[in-house]
């Protein structure tokens, strides 16, 4: 590894929360520069040029939106929402507005560094184009050259619009998707309000991907935000 | 009333000059066979005839008529009024006399038929109020339900203004009705306000004002002020009306005590049952939050002053029994919130179209830890109509739900989830096989702070007592039924539902290419 570390902006005012995210990622090898304020943290953003940006949801100098709106007019860097729960709505916000992901409040050190993990790789391969066949959790095998899709062997028939909604989420694997963003992507721009068909249809598409639908191991839910298709163990190819 | 009299009264005096003028006729026919004696007796009878039937007036018309023709036609020298026996003066006054006993005897009688007969007009309106008072729900209502009966008892409409903004300091105020623009009703309501008599039309005080004004007095005083509007106030009322009007505003009076009591007895419940809350809610924070904490203080503070010697295993214990207690803090506090929002009304649901599976599956994968020692099966059929939720709060409702089975029942037992649609409803049931619930306790662990007895597993009777009540509030909330059942076989079940309002919008036609 002769890359230089990857640096991480963490922009947060709660001083504990500041030294336990410090503690972990300079554990697994990042760079960490800290912001206090939403100000400094822009300060920080365009200063430092991170790689991946830790935003808490809720800093007192200045709203969310805002804070989310100047970072991205900054750095193309990833977004990383920290929030507590019951702030859906306000997440889902920060994500419609083109922050990348959330953790919510308390979270594990495994699940923080696999978010970072992911925003990284997918900020480094945008895909767009999938071409080879990529393997999934639960034995699920997608050939999008082919447009089929396998579950233990056996080929899946999925309708045009199951596998549009696959094939999204897919493109963003590990991440997370709003429900406005799946319906503007897979039905068009006019049905970003229609969260039921999205339902539906991930409902359908879980019946015939997973073992046990109430139980999924490939496409989870995330309350009141959307919808993320687990990370896979390996990166996607071309 | 007295017109009526005048009229009755033409055909009394006719009726009692007809009943002597008969006596007379027996008298002349049957003369040869009768001694004047005889004549006076049948004359005397159509007296007491009369006078048991008639009016003073009509009896005493007929004794002057039996006496006339007694002395006209049946005493020397006949065809005159002449006496020769003085006797016969005794005759006339004996005649006098019992008509006079007789008809004071049958008007007592007559008066008080009338006076029961009114009493009991005014008992059975008493009656009818309060029966409508009873049923009447709310001051308004109350007053609005009185006011009718007012109505009815004086022939015109009646109207109740409540004491608020009819009392002020130093200048009265009047309710926003026209008929407080005249000023003689305005000093009239003022009287009967503050004097607490009733004023106006149809009463002994301001008859010339063309309303009655009606205090309505309770223990407290005057706490309500009616109006009675006749078409016409040149009638007046009928002294029994007046009455029965009168008994009616004391019967509303007490009405409005009564309510008035009820109020201040339901506020002090409330007040009480808070003060229960708070009492519990204290012990229930400082024994639940403290607990943890002290935990965490003391495994925190040993891992940094006995970092070097303590062996790696230990480390470890104390590092599990630290996040176990952070967990366990975490949850009691979001229960607490969830309490606080369902308690004041703060819980916003926001309701989309859902399928339930989704909701039970976060909860399912957010419970894995919990759930690791129980193998849970789940039952929903895959055609179960979607339902309109708010996906947080349901998910809510699954983890204490599950929660609750996890802790009460034994290692190893399985927890099953199933749903079906009955009814327009969603039915929901998380059962477990622990130890299930005494059936006298059934609606009893909805209640806030009850906590099943310690049993099972190791950490029963850990829980905050508040998961059932916060599940009702959201159930509640969304329109459906939260119960426990006993479960066949033994342990606890809870069943809920969900209303399934209609069916979302179609879905579109598969768009374009995948």
């Amino acid at each position: 590894m002769a890359a230089p570390l990857p640096l991480v902006l963490i922009i947060e005012d709660e001083l504990h929360m500041r030294q336990a995210l410090r503690a972990i990622l300079a554990g697994s090898g990042f760079q960490v520069v800290e912001a206090a304020s939403a100000r400094e943290g822009l300060m920080q953003a365009s200063g430092r040029n991170p790689e991946v940006i830790l935003l808490d949801l809720g800093l007192p100098d200045l709203d969310g939106r805002e804070v989310t709106r100047s970072l991205r007019h900054l750095t193309s860097a990833p977004i990383i929402v920290i929030s507590a729960r019951g702030q859906e709505h306000d997440k889902v916000q920060l994500l419609d507005l083109g922050a990348d992901d959330y953790l919510t409040k308390p979270f594990g050190a495994a699940e923080l560094l696999a978010r970072i993990r992911v925003a990284l790789r997918h900020a480094a391969q945008p895909l767009e184009d999938l071409e080879a066949p990529i393997t999934l959790p639960g034995a699920v095998m997608v050939d999008p050259l082919r447009r089929q899709v396998f579950r233990g062997g056996t080929e899946v028939h999925l309708t045009p619009t199951e596998y549009r909604l696959l094939l999204t989420l897919l493109r963003h694997a590990g991440r997370v998707l709003t429900h406005r963003q799946l319906l503007e992507q897979v039905w068009g721009r006019q049905y970003a309000a229609q969260t039921h068909y999205l339902r539906v249809y991930m409902a359908q598409l879980r019946h015939k991907l997973e073992a046990d639908p109430t139980r999924p191991r490939l496409l989870l839910t995330e309350p009141g935000v959307g919808y993320r298709l687990r990370e896979l163990s390996e990166p996607l190819k071309r | 009333m007295k017109a009526r009299m005048a009229h009755w009264g033409t055909g009394e005096y006719v009726r009692a000059g007809g009943i002597v003028a008969a006596a007379t006729g027996v008298c002349l026919a049957a003369r040869p066979r009768l001694a004047t004696v005889d004549i006076a007796m049948i004359l005397l009878l159509s007296v007491v005839a009369t006078a048991a039937r008639y009016r003073r007036g009509p009896a005493l018309l007929a004794s002057l008529l039996s006496t006339a023709a007694f002395d006209y036609l049946f005493v020397p020298p006949y065809y005159t009024f002449d006496v020769f026996n003085p006797s016969y003066f005794l005759t006339f006054g004996v005649m006098l006399i019992v008509a006079l006993l007789m008809t004071g005897l049958t008007a007592r009688i007559r008066e008080q038929r009338v006076r029961a007969d009114e009493r009991e007009q005014q008992s059975r309106a008493l009656y009818a109020l309060e029966a409508d008072l009873a049923a009447a729900d709310g001051h308004d209502a109350l007053l609005a339900t009185a006011a009718a009966h007012l109505g009815r008892a004086a022939d015109a409409p009646a109207t109740i203004f409540s004491a608020e903004g009819l009392v002020s300091d130093g200048g009265a105020t009047f309710p926003e009705d026209p008929v407080f623009e005249d000023a003689a009703v305005r000093v009239a309501a003022m009287w009967a306000w503050t004097r607490g008599v009733a004023t106006g039309w149809g009463t002994d005080h301001g008859g010339e004002v063309p309303v009655m004004l009606l205090p309505v007095r309770a223990a407290t005083g005057t706490v309500a002020l009616a109006t009675i509007r006749p078409a016409d106030p040149a009638v007046s009322l009928s002294s029994a009306q007046q009455a029965t009007v009168l008994a009616l505003a004391g019967a509303i009076g007490s009405a409005l005590d009564r309510q008035l009591l009820a109020q201040q007895n339901e506020r002090a419940r409330a007040d009480v049952e808070a003060e229960r809350l708070r009492t519990a809610l204290l012990s229930s924070l400082s024994h639940d939050l403290r607990t943890p904490l002290a935990g965490i203080e003391t495994s925190a503070s040993t891992l940094l002053d006995e970092a070097a010697t303590l062996p790696a295993a230990t480390r470890h214990e104390l590092l599990g029994s630290i996040l176990e207690e952070s967990r366990r803090m975490t949850r009691l506090i979001g229960n607490l919130l969830s309490m606080i929002r369902v308690e004041t009304g703060m819980l916003a649901v926001q309701q989309s179209w859902q399928p339930l599976e989704e909701v039970l599956g976060v909860a399912l994968l957010r419970m894995e830890e919990r759930l690791k020692a129980h193998p849970v099966t789940t039952h929903i059929p895959a055609d179960l109509p979607m339902v309109t939720i708010d996906e947080l709060l349901i998910e809510q409702v699954f983890l204490n739900l599950l929660e609750n089975a996890a802790r009460y029942a034994p290692a190893g037992s399985p927890i099953d989830v199933s749903a079906y649609s009955e009814d327009a409803s969603v039915v929901v049931e998380v059962a477990d096989r622990g130890p299930g619930v005494p059936a006298g306790d059934k609606e009893r662990v909805f209640e806030r702070f009850y906590r099943g007895p310690a049993a099972g597993s190791a950490d029963a009777g850990a829980g905050s007592g508040l998961g059932l009540t916060i599940c009702r509030g959201i159930i509640t909330a969304h329109g459906g039924k939260i119960w426990m059942v006993a479960r066949p076989g033994g342990g606890a079940a809870v069943r809920f539902t969900i209303p399934v309002a209609g069916v979302p919008a179609p879905l579109p036609a598969a768009s374009a290419t995948g």
